[in-house]
């Protein structure tokens, strides 16, 4: 069965092309015109992963995504205009999977398409419980627990921490996380992770400026624990 | 050479200071004009001082002379023991009745005289009578009536004293031609020139020192605004179109104040125009640019989606297919370096600087461009040091950078070797890139960096690039503080050169690497040497 992939933007023509390239590569493509009606439409199609356009009439991109992130993790890419920086991205509540500036390569949108729906290799762990600094993460429930205290994440944030703690002793560059976290095979902007890695920070550790759990290497990249 | 040394830096601080040299001709001319004022006041007052002297001395004796004269010519003295006793009582009482207390007196027979008559001269007790001339002496005999004078030098202690001698002839009864000669001491009056000398000297010093600082505060008063002007002059010079004088008073100063004042208003003026006018064409540029982005990504998707149909259309549709796609794509890339040459016009970019070792940024950037560069026929040499070359920098912009740079001397390097050196030193890290194609003119390397300058228009254009490579470059170089520079020759090729400081925000001193004329083409540099040095 095709995947769905519903296309939140106004501009109906580039709407559609989008929705034909995607078709011509195998995709089932739903559109949605506007902000407003973007949740209604994501609820009646129930698609496998969404693009949605920061510019949008009625409501923004922002909200919509605020809205499908309260019921669903499925992934999302934001088509930005790229007059927003990385630091602005950053302070907004909910973080896209991905952030795709116009004009954009089709080929590059499908890779990025492809690699988030494909189903993730799971780090081998041995056991269903993975245990890093004062965080469980409950492998089968896709749950992490700060002692009784459940913290909530996205798969995506999940993933990033399983792949990282799995390992604990190894140095992770951004260009393996972006390879086994997102499921992207080429050269993508490893500023995607350093944006993924401050929002994970932001939710796991006590003090998000002097991380603990996922702490940076420098000049090579990211790993669990303290060095 | 010290010395040498020395007076060069005095002769520099005359012609750089203008203080200095005013104070240096001031205190000359002022220095000449005091010696002659000095010396010119030392002698009207030291002749003065003898004049009135000589005549309070002449005028005395003339006294003297006629109370001798008189003494001898009213006494009735009949023997010679008498006239002796009278003549002894003349010299005490001559002594003593001076106003000057070192008159001393002498009189003597005249020579050359018939009668036998010996009486003992009598002479004050501390005059050597030897001291008066011969000269004087035959003038006394000859001038008879008259005082006659002349300067002697007195024995003192020490040096001599000036002294003074007249003489007078005396007739004495029985006796006959005497010559009656009075000595002064002018050694007070000597010592009150001295005096007077040394107070001269030391004033006309006091004088000179007071002349060279007044002139030196004057010049400097006058000198201030001038300096002042030319400091702020500087700074507008060097761009800091906000320096603005004091206009007090309606003197020069005043007046250079305010002109000065008004070119920099019309200059700021013009400034701020030209700006405005180059912000609205950046402006527009973006704008121009944003707007586009729509419909380019639209028209790629429906390309894109026609081009991997191509196989069902024949002949001519297929052929539009490919080209419409290639041309689609050019025009991506074309839009793309116009959007990030915007960002860099409004200052909105934010580089993420990280250390990474520049060696392998420069692997990755040629493992990108070494299939062109064999499809080209050139090839990549490179000379990298074995250990890592750690810089602070935003890896995806400077690996961007040194793919243009490579793309660059693959276009222009017409199937030469092109060399690609890393090296390093305490303070910064450097890659050149070189390459043995056609080169440029001199004017052409000036504007090598200028958005949309092709070195030769007419050329035919291979490799599609932008036109903007090389001005982002220069952006992205100038983000981290670093150097991005060129050098080319005709015929000979090119090199570039990117040196970064190590950690960013530092000033680079020097290249790690060397580029032409220094480093000649060919010869690849060795980045081993720059690492020993460092």
């Amino acid at each position: 069965m095709a995947n769905k992939i519903l296309i939140v933007e106004d501009d109906s023509q580039l709407s559609e092309a989008v929705g034909l390239y995607l078709q011509s590569q195998g995709f089932e493509a739903f559109y949605c015109p506007d902000g407003g009606a973007a949740f209604a439409t994501f609820n009646d199609v129930q698609p496998d992963l969404v693009l949605l356009d920061i510019m949008l009439p009625i409501k923004s991109g922002l909200e919509v995504l605020k809205e499908i992130r309260a019921v669903s993790n499925v992934p999302i890419f934001m088509l930005t205009a790229r007059t927003e920086t990385e630091d602005q991205l950053l302070a907004y509540e909910y973080v896209a999977d991905d952030y795709i500036t116009k004009p954009y390569n089709p080929p590059v949108l499908v890779a990025k398409i492809k690699g988030r729906l494909n189903p993730m290799k799971k780090p081998e762990v041995s056991s269903d419980f993975v245990q890093i600094g004062p965080l469980t993460l409950d492998i089968v429930g896709h749950e992490v627990k700060r002692g009784d205290e459940k913290i909530l994440l996205t798969p995506l944030e999940f993933n990033l921490l399983l792949t990282l703690a799995a390992k604990p002793k190894q140095v992770f560059t951004r260009e393996m996380l972006l390879e086994t976290v997102w499921g992207y095979h080429y050269k993508a902007d490893t500023r995607l992770v350093n944006v993924h890695v401050q929002r994970l920070r932001s939710k796991i550790e006590d003090d998000p400026d002097n991380p603990k759990i996922v702490t940076t290497v420098r000049g090579i990249g990211y790993k669990a624990g303290q060095s | 050479m010290k010395r040498k040394g020395v007076r060069k830096s005095a002769l520099g601080v005359f012609r750089r200071s203008l203080p200095a040299r005013a104070v240096l001709f001031t205190v000359l001319l002022s220095g000449v004009a005091l010696v002659a004022l000095g010396g010119f006041l030392a002698y009207s007052i030291g002749n003065g001082l003898y004049q009135t002297r000589l005549q309070q001395s002449l005028s005395e004796s003339k006294q003297a002379v006629i109370e001798v004269q008189n003494t001898f010519s009213a006494a009735s003295v009949t023997d010679d023991v008498a006239l002796q006793t009278l003549m002894n009582s003349v010299v005490p009482k001559l002594e003593s009745s001076s106003a000057n207390q070192s008159r001393k007196v002498a009189l003597i027979r005249s020579p050359g005289q018939t009668t036998t008559v010996i009486l003992q001269s009598p002479i004050s007790a501390e005059l050597d009578p030897s001291l008066i001339p011969l000269p004087l002496r035959d003038k006394v005999a000859l001038e008879t009536g008259k005082l006659v004078y002349q300067s002697i030098a007195l024995p003192g202690v020490g040096s001599p004293h000036p002294g003074l001698v007249i003489g007078s002839a005396v007739y004495l009864p029985i006796a006959g031609n005497y010559e009656l000669y009075l000595v002064y001491d002018l050694q007070s009056d000597q010592e009150t020139l001295d005096f007077m000398q040394r107070s001269l000297i030391i004033g006309g010093l006091f004088l000179i020192v007071a002349i060279g600082l007044v002139s030196f505060f004057v010049t400097n008063l006058l000198v201030k605004p001038v300096l002042i002007a030319a400091t702020a002059s500087e700074k507008l010079a060097n761009g800091d179109f906000t320096q603005r004088l004091q206009e007090k008073g309606e003197d020069p100063t005043a007046i250079l104040a305010k002109s000065f004042n008004q070119m920099a208003d019309s200059l700021q003026e013009q400034i701020n125009k030209y700006e405005s006018v180059s912000k609205v064409q950046q402006r527009f540029v973006s704008d121009v640019s944003h707007e586009l982005r729509t419909p380019l990504t639209t028209i790629k998707l429906a390309g894109d989606v026609i081009f991997n149909s191509r196989d069902q259309l024949t002949g001519p549709l297929n052929r539009s297919a490919e080209i419409m796609h290639e041309q689609i794509e050019r025009f991506q890339v074309l839009l793309t370096d116009l959007l990030e040459i915007s960002r860099y016009d409004a200052g909105a970019v934010n580089p993420e600087f990280e250390s990474v070792d520049l060696n392998g940024i420069v692997g990755m950037a040629i493992v990108g461009l070494e299939p062109l560069a064999s499809s080209r026929g050139s090839k990549i040499r490179v000379d990298i040091p074995s250990g890592p070359v750690e810089c602070e920098m935003d890896p995806s912009r400077i690996e961007r950078l040194i793919r243009n740079l490579l793309a660059n001397a693959i276009e222009h390097g017409e199937g030469s070797p092109i060399d690609v050196a890393v090296g390093q030193n305490k303070s910064s890290v450097a890659v050149t890139v070189t390459d043995f194609g056609i080169g440029m003119t001199k004017a052409e390397t000036e504007r090598v960096f200028d958005r949309f300058w092709r070195a030769d228009p007419s050329r035919k254009r291979t490799t599609g690039g932008t036109g903007l490579g090389l001005a982002i470059s220069l952006e992205d170089a100038h983000l981290h503080s670093g150097w991005l520079q060129v050098w080319s020759e005709p015929g000979n090729g090119s090199c570039f050169r990117l040196t970064l400081p190590k950690n960013h925000g530092l000033t680079i001193r020097n290249s790690p690497l060397p580029m032409p004329p220094e480093a000649p083409l060919g010869k690849n540099p060795s980045p081993k040497v720059a690492e020993a040095k460092a």
